[in-house]
């Protein structure tokens, strides 16, 4: 379903921050842009509503690595009807959080595209969203002689390099990109659900090797 | 606010969440279950007509987690721990969208925290 109707999509999305901020009591503020005003700067999100988020409670949006933020973005979606592969038409961001992890991510990609070239073997980086997948293969097509995909199931989802027309090599356990010093304590609130609830949980630092074997 | 308004709060929070999400409104029940004397955890109970059930968990879990995420956030400001179960009704098994384990229904007894 295209948004064709950007006033009610936005109406939508400002009712449910406006449940979060009255019934649920977070202290947000929020600015909600819908059409061309929307659109990404750089190009590396897909987004036609853009929905900022401020206030004193904003660092619970961004902790976690953005878990909230996701979860927010995610739920915005889905009562806006948008089918999945449509998701990235709605974009959450507060403090530029996104525009700095799009860095983070882009510097991890210049560093595998190096380490790639000089080991041949194909790398691994750690299970991240769907968006964070995206820009990670955007990076990605600066570089003429590597290629990715994605490989994993769900939330363990994640992408590997390879150097181009290697890629029938099974990708090597290597998860060494390590996620930004932000927010990354792992302390759960409530909640329940055995297991892989946290998608960044068990990553390596730096260039320590995973446990050893390819990972599927 | 009292411990009481705090519960009531939740539970209209996760009913209107849902209520958005499904395509019969009038059919989601929250419900705030408190655990056992000195239990800090408060279980949301969510039952919603058996073919919107899967519409509030969504792809692997997805939607269930992401309602989970908000509600803790919320619960941070309540200084309360909570938990958001959808119950399925048993003679409607359906769990096909529930392909990471997370909860659907009352079968489930593992917990977190």
């Amino acid at each position: 379903m295209p948004i064709e109707d950007y006033r009610a999509a936005a109406t939508t999305i400002s009712d449910f921050l406006k449940l979060l901020t009255t019934t649920g009591g977070l202290r947000l503020k929020y600015r909600i842009t819908a059409g061309e005003g929307a659109a990404d700067p750089d190009g590396l999100e897909a987004r036609e509503i853009y929905v900022e988020i401020a206030g004193p409670d904003a660092g619970l949006v961004t902790q976690r690595n953005g878990e909230l933020l996701r979860a927010l973005e995610h739920v915005a979606a889905k009562m806006v009807r948008l089918e999945p592969e449509e998701h990235d038409r709605i974009s959450f961001d507060s403090g530029n959080f996104k525009a700095m992890r799009a860095r983070e991510m882009k510097m991890a990609a210049d560093a595998a595209a190096e380490r790639v070239r000089r080991s041949g073997a194909p790398y691994s980086f750690q299970p991240m969203s769907s968006r964070e997948r995206r820009m990670l293969h955007l990076a990605f097509r600066q570089f003429d002689d590597l290629e990715t995909e994605s490989s994993g199931e769900g939330l363990r989802r994640f992408v590997v390099v390879y150097r181009k027309g290697d890629k029938h090599v099974p990708p090597a356990a290597a998860p060494s990109f390590q996620r930004g010093g932000r927010g990354g304590r792992d302390s759960r609130g409530g909640g329940r659900g055995p297991g892989r609830r946290n998608d960044r949980r068990g990553g390596g630092r730096g260039d320590r090797r995973g446990p050893g074997g390819p990972r599927r | 606010m009292t411990h009481d308004e705090k519960l009531d709060a939740a539970e209209e929070l996760m009913t209107k969440i849902a209520r958005a999400l499904v395509d019969h409104p009038d059919e989601v029940l929250v419900e705030a279950v408190e655990g056992d004397e000195g239990d800090d955890t408060t279980v949301l109970e969510m039952r919603v007509a058996p073919d919107d059930v899967g519409k509030v968990i969504g792809k692997q879990g997805r939607t269930v987690r992401s309602m989970r995420t908000i509600l803790a956030a919320v619960g941070q400001g309540h200084h309360l721990r909570y938990e958001l179960d959808v119950v399925e009704d048993e003679d409607d098994e359906n769990d096909e969208e529930d392909t990471d384990g997370t909860t659907v229904g009352g079968s489930e007894s593992t917990t977190a925290g």
